[in-house]
């Protein structure tokens, strides 16, 4: 179905803003909430998900090399019951996306387009990602591959420009409070981390298999570095006033103020914003879109992209009537959801994949021998 | 029933058939069957409400409710 073949290097740069992007704009407050000054600590705990996640995606297709989690859940339990978790699956990757591409549109409204209707926003996005899922994944890749330095370095360069607001004594104390903070402050960032598991619809696809594991490891690590440095920024900034603000990050680009000059750097927030959702939605989308078009055996991918679409922006809205609603989810019911669909599922296929492959040896060799 | 919204989620489904449509003429019937019955879930979504009506996000948040109460404290 799908013909076109990415580097493992391109599946890290899909991968790293599909976490990075989200993660970066509203996770501090949520974490600084459980954690106070220990949140930088968070997602240190938080990666083990990802390695966890990474780990089993990659050894699913170790078994079945060619195929998408869609495929094989049905060769693991069986076709009726595959079928019923391939929709799990799917509702989940529809249902995230909508949310995702709300999420994204309620920043831009909330903080700079104010006048404008969300649906315009959400609409527009999603369009664009559309265009490029129509390219295949070679298209996203390259696309990813384009857009992920425009990402890093304007983040890099809000460092640097904020550094003189920086108040390292507001690290202090650490583990005040014991390590139970920060524990429960990274279950939230652990939910972002099972997001991984979008690798399983990039691995059969990879034109050098055998680094897959690496680069899928190694991106964990650098999103884990990156949602620390960030959470350290925002920590010397604000204090422990981060658990107040919404937009930590946005906060701390408004304090940038270099020889008079550079100033209101909220735009290098947007822009990296805007480029992180833009990487992150096409990912999600490209997952979905494959994912449905096997679950259907369709002949080719592309003809639900634009149906799909109009599916996601639908979710996007559904009972959420408004920004509150969107972070109480992404609060109290994502973390639990995202690793049950994206570990905990995956996790009990590899497991009955293991012992029916043991079993169906040990079976062979016992025919062999008798 | 919120005519604004249908009329428009009509206008664009026409759209995306008028585009697509050429490219799938010769696609077995099963791929055009998916691709109806997807645009036409969410046709008939756009006719409700859909921000205050209960659905699937709100059933998965009761769902998790023991986890979202955790959470809280």
């Amino acid at each position: 179905m799908e013909k076109g073949k990415i580097s493992s290097l391109q599946m890290a740069v899909m991968m790293y803003p599909t976490i990075v992007a989200t993660a970066i704009l509203g996770i501090p407050s949520v974490t600084a909430k459980f954690a106070k000054t220990d949140f930088w600590l968070s997602p240190i705990l938080a990666s083990l998900m990802g390695y966890v996640t990474v780990y089993i995606a990659y050894k699913l297709h170790k078994l079945y090399p060619e195929q998408t989690v869609i495929q094989f859940s049905e060769h693991i339990i069986g076709r009726l019951a595959g079928k019923i978790i391939g929709f799990i699956f799917l509702f989940f990757y529809i249902q995230i996306t909508g949310i995702i591409i709300k999420e994204y549109a309620e920043f831009v409204v909330d903080s700079f387009l104010i006048n404008t209707p969300i649906i315009v926003i959400m609409g527009t996005m999603t369009v664009l990602c559309a265009f490029v899922v129509q390219g295949g994944l070679e298209g996203i890749g390259r696309a990813a591959q384009l857009f992920v330095p425009l990402f890093i370095f304007p983040l890099l360069i809000a460092i640097i420009l904020v550094f003189p607001d920086f108040e390292f004594k507001n690290i202090f104390p650490i583990l005040g409070d014991g390590i139970m903070p920060p524990i429960k402050g990274s279950i939230v960032p652990g939910g972002w981390f099972t997001e991984f598991f979008l690798m399983t619809f990039f691995l059969p696809f990879l034109a050098d298999k055998k680094k897959g594991m690496k680069y899928g490891m190694l991106t964990v690590f650098a999103v884990m570095i990156t949602l620390v440095v960030v959470n350290l920024v925002v920590l010397f900034v604000l204090g422990t006033t981060t658990q107040t603000k919404v937009y930590p990050l946005m906060n701390v680009a408004r304090y940038i103020s270099f020889g008079e000059f550079f100033e209101h750097m909220e735009s290098i927030v947007m822009a990296i914003w805007v480029v992180g959702a833009f990487v992150k939605i096409s990912v999600f989308y490209y997952a979905t879109v494959l994912g449905t078009a096997q679950w259907l055996n369709l002949s080719d991918y592309r003809l639900v992209i634009w149906p799909l679409g109009i599916l996601m922006i639908v979710f996007g809205f559904w009972s959420m009537p408004n920004s509150m609603d969107l972070e109480r989810f992404n609060l109290e019911t994502f973390p639990i959801y995202a690793v049950l669909i994206q570990t905990i599922i995956p996790l009990s296929l590899l497991v009955i994949a293991a012992i029916r492959k043991r079993k169906s040896k040990r079976n062979s060799k016992g025919i062999n021998s008798g | 029933m919120r005519w604004g919204t249908f009329l428009g989620t009509t206008v664009i489904v026409a759209l995306i058939i008028l585009y697509e449509w050429p490219k799938m003429k010769q696609n077995p019937k099963k791929d055009k069957m998916a691709f109806f019955s997807l645009l036409l879930m969410g046709l008939v979504l756009s006719m409700f409400n859909i921000q205050q009506m209960s659905g699937p996000t709100a059933w998965i948040v009761t769902f998790f409710k023991p986890f979202g109460e955790f959470m809280e404290k």
